[in-house]
């Protein structure tokens, strides 16, 4: 009985903590509906300032709905190490760039990390590390150590500048974490605009401050890159002459493919760049994207003259008829100075059009660079270049002192705030990608909620009832401990701030038919041995001493099952893991403690007899 | 109440019968695996699914050509609802693009039946390489685990039988899946992360029913001749199976809760569930305890079973 006494307490501190851990959920429970039940909004304003207190924590402490429940968006995002690993090398030549293209394609079929997939492919090269990073000095080992440095140190950054930019776009509990060395997972609740989310978190921010070439410089590279183009006749046709680029194309042709918009595949590049008379070299929209792909390969860009390197505008001109076009720039490679000198950004509308521009200043550093850079380049042209694309191309009027510039050339106003969200939260230290996405509306989300709510409930009453019917008093025992089971699971839970999701519903489900399980081989036990003559009190002695090691091993496959899925699985399906385990793990205890001890009491009372166990 | 009370079947005298129709699921399974594939899911496969709800019912027919009008690739199948519809494509850009394309076709063709974009899943072909590959892992982990924690339990012969009746449950499963995949409307049977969420817990619990039954081999096994050893084998088997069958049983009836209301998005799952603790009891009468009898015939040496 002693024993028993500290069963007993053992059971009422688990209860005790479980419904306090869910009470809160409770509680906001009953405040929201309070606050749907009034009519007036006066009266709902005037309660939640009185309750203001109760209400946040509350919320804060109650039970979280999953992504899938309350909808949201789920991105699992890669932060391109190979594109920081370029950045780190010096002195690249063809060879360095084969040895990309090949650690590249292995990184496809293989699990291995971008830095030792390097480090081995320049082994098996057998060429130092040295030649392309960092010292001459330095041992394989060394350089190896470093870049993988710089490779955590990108992720931690990048994890930090795009939490920066979610909290300054405002969404509630954004979840942000790190997966393996590469990967980050992204949760936001209640997203209205997904597309502007997406782009927020994508853009790399990479600003730069780039000098424009001359136009002839600019003429001259384009007719070479024709040049070549029509030498190799590889993804283009020829081009019929080398001049092509300085046959302007009239916008009367660029009217016709705007009207008739044939995919520009086939074409020949000189098909699509026109050159207009004020000396601008430009692409109709329809073709752009070609351009790009052309402007961006590699050989193509071997091609250009030393240092410097192609852009095209990010947002189209328009002629006065209305047809629209991208300007093409040639410009120095390496950037007289990059965004990580800007302090403030500001979105704004311009002065003299109602455009909205982005004005940034710059700290003391960037402010010293930026006069000179402005004071030896009047009259030149200074391209704003982000992530790649030419903002705006300036005539430098004269030299600027005060650390001002501004990115104009933007079309709305929410493009030009989250510019501003992500110039102030900094450039990412390489680019990232989105691999994974999954997003749910609210409305789905409520069917979720409702479906799982019946899955629930019909589990809960068909489990329970079987007992019942099968085990009769015992299975009453059976079924309050699948009471307290269920109870444990969701307050652990709400406890570590876990989130239930569809999956995590169809978790507790599944663990309750399991739970039962452990009291099903323990019952049978005890029939047995009241079928071989023992008495009530030692057959149910003998029942959970001899089912133990079955109750014991079966839990421990299946906790072990669970445990390898929560660390497999992503998302939606760790949901499902840890309340499997949850539940598992709960029901050791709920099966055998507390039905014994309900066993226990109810025998020493004479409410239990030999029939009770059906 | 009380079924399977006092049974008396010889099990072991048939095990041929239960060998040759294990064999039978399994190849026919593997040939289907061979010849028609498997119909794997969004996540193995990557790609985009779109969900789309209209505000009355909607013809599939009819979206499927407007799908197909707009340039969207893919499957276009009833989520659930009357309403509501699923559309698999094989998209790889940007999701915003793909989204727009669906809304501005619908929104232009059905004008009557307004539509909403409910929800979108994108995944990359890279990530889904990887899920693939970790699926793996996870499942070999698990197999290997087991076999494992059940021979430090008993013994390895014991272990080896039971990881066999694993294997037998979880290909029997996947064969089913190859075999019905896109039959039914209402359940693809998509080969998915919830799938391998289900061949893993069908893993963790197969073994469950076949350890009820070893443990009681093992308490009545102690001190025996191995001439005796069929009788013993038979007798716990016939002993145990009520509860093989109710544990299981309750199991079942959760799963089928699960099938019948949780919705769409777990259909597969619970289906996967239910056959294969169906065909996790059943092994682990017919395939596990039996293995163990005939692999014990042939080695001389008699069974020392540890623990108690």
């Amino acid at each position: 009985m002693k024993n028993n006494r500290f069963k007993l307490l053992l059971i009422a501190v688990v209860a005790l903590v479980s419904v306090w851990s869910i009470w809160p959920t409770y509680r906001d429970q009953q405040l929201s509906s309070q606050l749907a039940g009034f009519r007036s909004s006066e009266d709902s304003l005037k309660f939640t300032i009185d309750h203001r207190a109760e209400i946040e924590q509350a919320r804060e402490k109650s039970l979280k709905l999953g992504l899938d429940l309350r909808g949201g968006m789920h991105l699992v995002m890669e932060v391109d190490l190979f594109d920081l690993i370029e950045q780190k090398a010096w002195n690249k030549d063809a060879r360095f760039q084969q040895i990309m293209a090949n650690v590249k394609s292995a990184s496809a079929t293989s699990g291995a990390s971008p830095v030792e997939l390097l480090a081995a492919e320049f082994k098996r090269q057998n060429i130092p590390l040295s030649r392309y990073f960092y010292d001459i000095r330095n041992t394989d080992k060394e350089i190896v150590d470093k870049l993988d440095k710089e490779s955590q140190d990108a992720l931690v950054r990048a994890k930090e500048i795009i939490r920066n930019r979610i909290d300054q776009y405002g969404v509630a509990e954004p979840v942000i974490q790190t997966q393996g060395a590469r990967r980050l997972i992204i949760e936001l609740s209640g997203v209205t605009d997904e597309n502007r989310v997406r782009k927020l978190l994508k853009g790399t921010a990479k600003l730069e401050f780039k000098l424009v070439k001359e136009p002839e410089a600019l003429l001259r590279a384009m007719e070479s890159v024709n040049a070549m183009l029509s030498e190799t006749p590889g993804a283009m046709a020829p081009a019929d002459s080398v001049s092509s680029a300085s046959k302007p194309v009239s916008p009367d042709t660029v009217a016709a493919g705007v009207a008739a918009p044939v995919r520009p595949s086939g074409k020949k590049l000189s098909e699509v760049v026109g050159v207009m008379k004020n000396g601008v070299v430009f692409t109709p929209e329809y073709a752009r994207d070609y351009v790009a792909s052309v402007l961006s390969r590699e050989d193509v860009r071997a091609r250009l003259p030393q240092d410097t390197e192609l852009l095209l505008a990010a947002k189209p001109e328009q002629t006065e008829k209305g047809e629209k076009y991208y300007p093409i720039f040639l410009v120095k490679k390496s950037p007289e100075l990059t965004g990580g000198v800007i302090t403030e950004a500001k979105a704004t509308f311009g002065t003299e059009s109602v455009q909205p521009e982005v004005s940034m200043s710059m700290n003391e550093e960037g402010t010293s660079k930026w006069a000179r850079i402005t004071g030896a380049n009047i009259g030149k042209q200074i391209a704003i270049v982000l992530d790649g694309a030419v903002y705006s191309a300036p005539v430098v009027q004269s030299r600027i002192p005060n650390g001002n510039s501004v990115i104009n050339g933007i079309t709305s106003l929410d493009e030009a705030k989250d510019l501003e969200i992500i110039l102030k939260a900094g450039a990412l230290p390489a680019p990232v990608r989105i691999l994974e996405e999954r997003t749910v509306g609210p409305s789905l989300g409520s069917d979720y909620i409702r479906a799982g709510l019946q899955s629930l409930i019909w589990g809960f009453t068909a489990v329970a009832i079987f007992m019942i019917f099968y085990y009769n008093k015992a299975g009453i025992a059976a079924d309050l401990a699948l009471v307290l089971n269920i109870l444990i699971v969701i307050s652990v839970l709400a406890g570590f701030k876990a989130s239930l999701s569809l999956p995590g519903i169809a978790g507790i489900v599944l663990t309750m038919g399991m739970a039962v399980d452990a009291n099903v081989l323990i019952y049978e036990r005890i029939r047995e041995e009241l079928g071989e003559g023992k008495l009530l009190n030692s057959a149910i002695d003998a029942g959970y001493n001899r089912a133990f090691s079955s109750i014991l091993d079966s839990h421990v496959t299946t906790l072990a099952a669970a445990f390898l899925l929560s660390q497999f699985g992503v998302g939606p399906i760790q949901g499902f893991a840890v309340t499997l385990m949850i539940g598992t793990g709960a029901s050791l205890f709920t099966a055998i403690v507390v039905t014994r001890v309900i066993f226990d009491l109810l025998v020493g009372r004479g409410f239990m007899n030999e029939k009770s166990f059906g | 109440m009380r079924i399977f009370q006092k049974t008396n079947f010889n099990f072991i005298k048939h095990r041929r019968i239960a060998y040759a129709i294990s064999l039978l699921l399994l190849v026919s399974g593997m040939v289907s695996l061979v010849v028609r594939g498997l119909n794997y899911g969004l996540d193995f496969k990557g790609g985009a699914e779109v969900v789309i709800r209209f505000e009355k019912t909607v013809d599939i027919a009819m979206v499927r050509s407007i799908m197909k009008d707009a340039g969207v690739n893919g499957a276009v199948k009833m989520y659930g609802l009357e309403n509501t519809v699923l559309l698999s494509t094989d998209f790889h850009g940007e999701t915003a693009d793909l989204k727009s394309m669906i809304v501005s076709s619908l929104g232009d063709r059905l004008k009557s039946n307004p539509s909403e974009v409910v929800s979108i899943q994108a995944v990359g072909p890279s990530i889904a390489a990887d899920m693939k590959w970790a699926a793996l892992k996870a499942l070999l982990a698990a197999l290997v685990g087991i076999l494992l924690y059940v021979g430090f339990r008993f013994e390895y012969k014991f272990a080896t039988a039971g990881v066999v009746a694993i294997f037998h449950d979880v290909l029997t499963v996947l064969g089913l899946f190859s075999l019905l995949g896109g039959l039914f409307d209402f359940m693809p049977l998509e080969v998915d992360q919830g799938i391998i969420a289900a061949f893993l817990t069908i893993a963790g619990y197969s073994i469950t029913d076949t350890v009820v039954v070893y443990d009681r081999i093992r308490e009545r096994i102690r001190g025996q001749k191995p001439s005796e050893y069929e009788r013993i084998f038979n007798e716990s088997m016939n002993q145990t199976l009520s509860r093989t069958i109710i544990t299981s049983g309750t199991t079942m009836l959760s799963v089928l809760v699960l099938f019948i209301f949780a919705g769409p998005a777990i259909r597969g799952f619970a289906f996967a569930m239910f056959v294969g603790i169906l065909v996790g009891t059943y092994s682990s009468i017919f395939v596990a305890a039996p293995l163990v009898f005939d692999w014990q015939k042939r080695s001389k040496s008699p069974i020392k079973l540890r623990g108690a």
